[in-house]
């Protein structure tokens, strides 16, 4: 029972609803930190357990894997904390500002738990708990009629999840008590349990995660949040599924047959082309990145399909490559997903909106939020010497190394699945120059962006380090992955890091080196700079309305992949009957995914017309009633008769 | 020794460069029964760019003037993985492929960042055109890569160019056919030549690349253009470094050295007259038609990559 630091830990989160509530959490969260890299660099093992002195199974263990989570969960809350502790000042008085004080600690808390839970009511007790306060964060920022239908499908959906989680607990019977046993009855469970088990745990962290088609709540849960919240919901809350998926499907279940590795890759490929497509089409920059979580999800699944894949088809190395490359990719999005969306919120601080066509210019205006950002979106593309390209390297590298394997199949799909990897980067690379093109660059779109100020002192700090991060891990990437390394190999017995793996980090600090010199050496050559208005054809002059808008800018991209989309338009011109001559055109384009519509609207209907139909069973006559319990009487009895 | 020479090769590439601009526009001319102008006049442009002040639009910010540079070292970066004139290159072993397709996407996401600063619209024209093009590019420039990476065992570019080297040319496999016919396609549209571009367009309105670097001048618009001047002359050596390697320096013997620059520039010659030949007979293709043109492409590169399991 090593678990001071863990107790700490937690009674620091629940005391902290009070006083200084800032900086007790920053506190609490260091603690965190400190107590995961102690877990995760030096392996060593933190236990709680209360099941002796309650009647309730409840213990918190902190082994590799846990800790590997709980220190993405630490260390990207903290800069969340410390931009929240301007931001919800700025933004929030009385009570609401009291309530997110309050249940911030306790939804990160909720988290905590969640990766750290080793018995079956310590885990559910965490997981339902962590998505009761992130809807009640996201109450905090407003009511209305929408907004009550977004939680309303958040919390459904949500709820849905954790039915199928429990379900996969519950398959585990009798030894569903905690891990360890979960662990050890596994190996001698029949394989359609096994198959059972896993499909259940696939679905429920799968809605958590937002793979398609079970995102629907993320575009409308993320986007309506306060954004601390929104970046601690997409940047952190979904790895908590990742946790969840990687601790059933490689922990308990330790891999299974190729063809659960081909179901996760095919969710990857599907959720990662179709999130960056439906994010080019956004312009409101909170549901974009909302959207973008999903991509980032489907790359960490191609990267989790690839490693059952391999485990199947015994080549256990190359599994923990791919398996380090999701895992390594969870903490990198974790890192830049967050950055942007408290960029986002230091947008909405500024200009007052987070619609793209408003904006414009913000650069020349906030130079560090703007330069953070950059590094995010340079993060979130995959280009080398940020942090995303690590992972999505590591990624092509194990898809690469499919080729050679003996079974055929996987020697095609592997490879091909690297042509999906580099189209969804392609795509996100052509989101994100519209994002900082149309958000920081160029002139102002409208009054509020063109006067917006820089952001307070604490704000820039949580975005800097949330940069700095970024950057660090793409130049020096052994930071993580060396330990990393270590991780896998307790999932995965037997399996080293491939040499492969430790190539990149030894060759990407020299590429930033020398890039860094040439860079500078040019930048210092002596060049005249003269400041003279942009041509404008001979004209006047050139007015913002003249650039390109989000909306133009996507506009090939949206007609190529028109199938995606599907776009309800509709053109009034009035007077009717006069095309050419037309007093006022309405243009209106409505998008709805197509699932919505194919998918979940059939289902919903039937759902509401089998209410409808039993409806009519409540008369309101208490005779009726009285039929009702009469006849339900006779049928017990003649059941219990022939039975 | 062997250091010495990857560094003369990359010297060599980035120094080449616009010779090989200048003599395809001067073959162009005389395909158009032009007499056109001297092969050097792409150095005496540099020269002239380069003496003159930058313009600077007021609303820009510093990615407006950052933008060149980023291009511009990018490409050089990518020039240290080819090989030239003997199988290795200055990022040897590790001058791995997707490395170098994610450097090219770095530089085109700044010269994209850089034309939507200049606040007119037809940066953010060439930006979201040039969005269209390379997002649909990339899939397809990678996955052929892919293919000849896995012919060959290896992640490198230079291990691949020796491991060819090694390959007799009548036992070449389909899969390098596939590969070469998708990587050149891709390389058009890459490097903004006909069909996918017009490189000597002066209408704005069918503009991609040179769109985006309308607002640029002086020493700024120098190493944008000489970036792409160099990007184009890369994209050219690593068609003949990983198809056509036969010819490169076994030893580092001057004799050995003097046969191969010999062979580079006839091969030179070779893919120069044909860009020329193809793009003084081929029309623009419209905008819609170019995801077509990239569709075959990725079909090539996919048939090329499934080759290489039915083959082993």
């Amino acid at each position: 029972m090593l678990s001071v630091p863990v107790l700490t830990l937690i009674s620091c989160r629940w005391a902290k609803a009070r006083a200084l509530p800032a900086v007790l959490l920053m506190g609490s969260l260091a603690v965190g930190i400190a107590v995961a890299a102690a877990a995760f660099y030096g392996g060593q093992k933190f236990v709680i357990d209360v099941s002796q002195v309650a009647s309730f199974s409840f213990a918190l263990s902190v082994d590799r894997l846990s800790a590997f989570f709980l220190l993405l969960i630490c260390s990207v809350s903290l800069p969340v904390i410390v931009f929240s502790s301007s931001y919800i000042p700025r933004h929030y008085s009385g009570a609401r500002r009291h309530w997110l004080w309050a249940l911030l600690p306790l939804f990160l808390m909720s988290m905590v738990v969640v990766v750290t839970a080793s018995t079956l009511f310590a885990f559910l007790f965490g997981w339902e708990l962590m998505t009761l306060f992130s809807a009640g964060l996201i109450l905090i920022d407003g009511d209305s009629e929408e907004r009550r239908h977004s939680i309303f499908v958040y919390l459904l959906m949500m709820h849905a999840g954790a039915a199928a989680v429990i379900g996969a607990f519950l398959l585990f019977l009798p030894h569903a008590g905690n891990f360890a046993e979960m662990r050890a009855s596994a190996t001698s469970m029949p394989p359609t349990l096994r198959t059972a088990v896993f499909l259940l745990a696939f679905v429920g962290f799968g809605t958590k995660a937002g793979i398609v088609p079970l995102h629907l709540w993320l575009p409308r849960a993320h986007p309506i949040a306060p954004s601390p919240v929104s970046a601690l919901m997409s940047g952190v809350m979904l790895k908590t599924a990742i946790y969840g998926f990687v601790r059933f499907a490689f922990d308990f279940l330790g891999g299974g047959p190729s063809w659960w590795g081909y179901l996760v890759l095919l969710t990857g490929c599907v959720s990662g082309l179709l999130g960056v497509l439906y994010a080019i089409a956004e312009h409101d920059l909170k549901r974009l990145l909302a959207y973008h979580s999903v991509e980032n999800i489907g790359i960490i699944y191609l990267g989790l399909g690839a490693a059952l894949v391999f485990a199947a088809n015994h080549s256990p190395v190359w599994a923990a490559l791919a398996l380090a490359a999701a895992l390594l990719h969870c903490l990198n999005h974790a890192i830049f997903k967050s950055l942007l969306f408290l960029g986002a919120g230091a947008i909405s601080d500024a200009a007052h909106t987070v619609d793209l066509e408003e904006l414009g210019g913000l650069l020349k205006r906030m130079p560090l939020t703007g330069t953070a950002f950059l590094i995010a979106c340079c993060s979130i593309v995959g280009l080398p010497l940020f942090n995303g390209f690590v992972s999505e390297w590591l990624t092509f590298r194990s898809f690469l190394a499919g080729s050679e394997m003996s079974n055929f199949s996987a020697a095609i799909i592997l490879p091909l699945a690297a042509g999906v990897l580099a189209l969804i980067g392609g795509l996100a690379a052509a989101c994100f120059a519209k994002v900082y093109g149309v958000a920081f660059l160029g002139r102002p779109r409208s009054r509020e962006a063109a006067i917006a100020n820089e952001v307070p002192l604490p704000m820039q700090a949580g975005m800097g380090a949330l940069a700095a991060a970024c950057v660090a891990i793409g130049v020096f990437p052994g930071l993580v992955l060396r330990s990393l390394g270590k991780l896998t190999a307790e999932l995965l017995p037997g399996a080293e890091l491939p040499q492969a793996a430790t190539s990149l980090s030894g060759i990407l600090p020299w590429i930033a080196l020398s890039a860094l010199v040439l860079v500078a050496s040019i930048a210092a050559l002596k060049r005249t700079k003269r400041l003279t208005a942009t041509w404008a054809c001979g004209l006047p002059g050139l007015n913002e309305r003249m650039q390109y808008t989000s909306t133009a800018f996507s506009k090939p991209l949206r007609k190529v992949f028109s199938q995606v989309y599907k776009a309800d338009r509709t053109v009034e011109v009035v007077p009717d009957g006069t095309p050419y001559f037309p007093v006022s055109i309405s243009y209106r384009s409505v998008r709805t995914t197509s699932f919505e519509k194919s998918l979940y609207r059939p289902g919903v209907d039937a759902i509401v017309a089998a209410a409808n139909r039993l409806r009519q069973l409540q008369t309101g006559n208490i005779q009726i009633y009285l039929l009702y319990i009469f006849a339900a009487l006779i049928a017990l009895l003649v059941f219990m008769r022939f039975v | 020794m062997t250091l010495a020479m990857n560094v003369v090769q990359v010297l060599l590439l980035i120094l080449m460069a616009p010779l090989v601009r200048g003599v395809i526009a001067r073959l162009k001319a005389r395909i158009q029964n032009r007499r056109g102008a001297s092969v050097w006049r792409p150095y005496s442009d540099l020269l002239k760019l380069f003496r003159k002040e930058d313009l600077v639009p007021p609303s820009a910010s510093f990615v407006f003037r950052l933008a060149p540079i980023v291009v511009f070292t990018a490409t050089l970066v990518v020039a240290a993985f080819v090989p030239l004139l003997h199988g290795s290159a200055l990022l040897n072993a590790t001058g791995d492929f997707v490395l170098l397709v994610y450097l090219l996407a770095l530089g085109r996401f700044f010269l994209m960042l850089g034309a939507m600063d200049g606040g007119s619209s037809f940066g953010g024209m060439g930006a979201s055109r040039e969005a269209l093009v390379s997002t649909l590019a990339e899939a397809p420039f990678l996955l052929a890569l892919t293919s000849v990476a896995i012919a060959a065992h290896t992640s490198s570019i230079a291990e691949m160019v020796r491991w060819t080297m090694g390959q007799n040319f009548f036992q070449f496999s389909a899969v390098h056919a596939l590969a070469f016919v998708a990587i050149a396609l891709v390389a058009i549209a890459e490097t903004g030549r006909m069909p996918v571009d017009n490189p000597t367009t002066h209408l704005e309105l069918t503009m991609i690349h040179e769109a985006m670097v309308l607002e640029y001048s002086g020493p700024s618009l120098a190493l944008m253009e000489w970036a792409s001047a160099i990007k184009l002359t890369v994209v050219m050596a690593l068609l003949i470094a990983l198809f056509a390697p036969w010819g490169m320096a076994g030893s580092l013997s001057p004799l050995a050295i003097a046969i191969a620059s010999l062979v580079l520039l006839l091969k030179m010659t070779a893919l120069v007259a044909a860009l020329a030949l193809v793009e003084s007979s081929v029309a623009k293709l419209r905008m819609y038609l170019v995801p077509d043109f990239l569709g075959v492409a990725s079909a090539l590169a996919i048939l090329a990559v499934v080759f290489t399991a039915l083959m082993r």
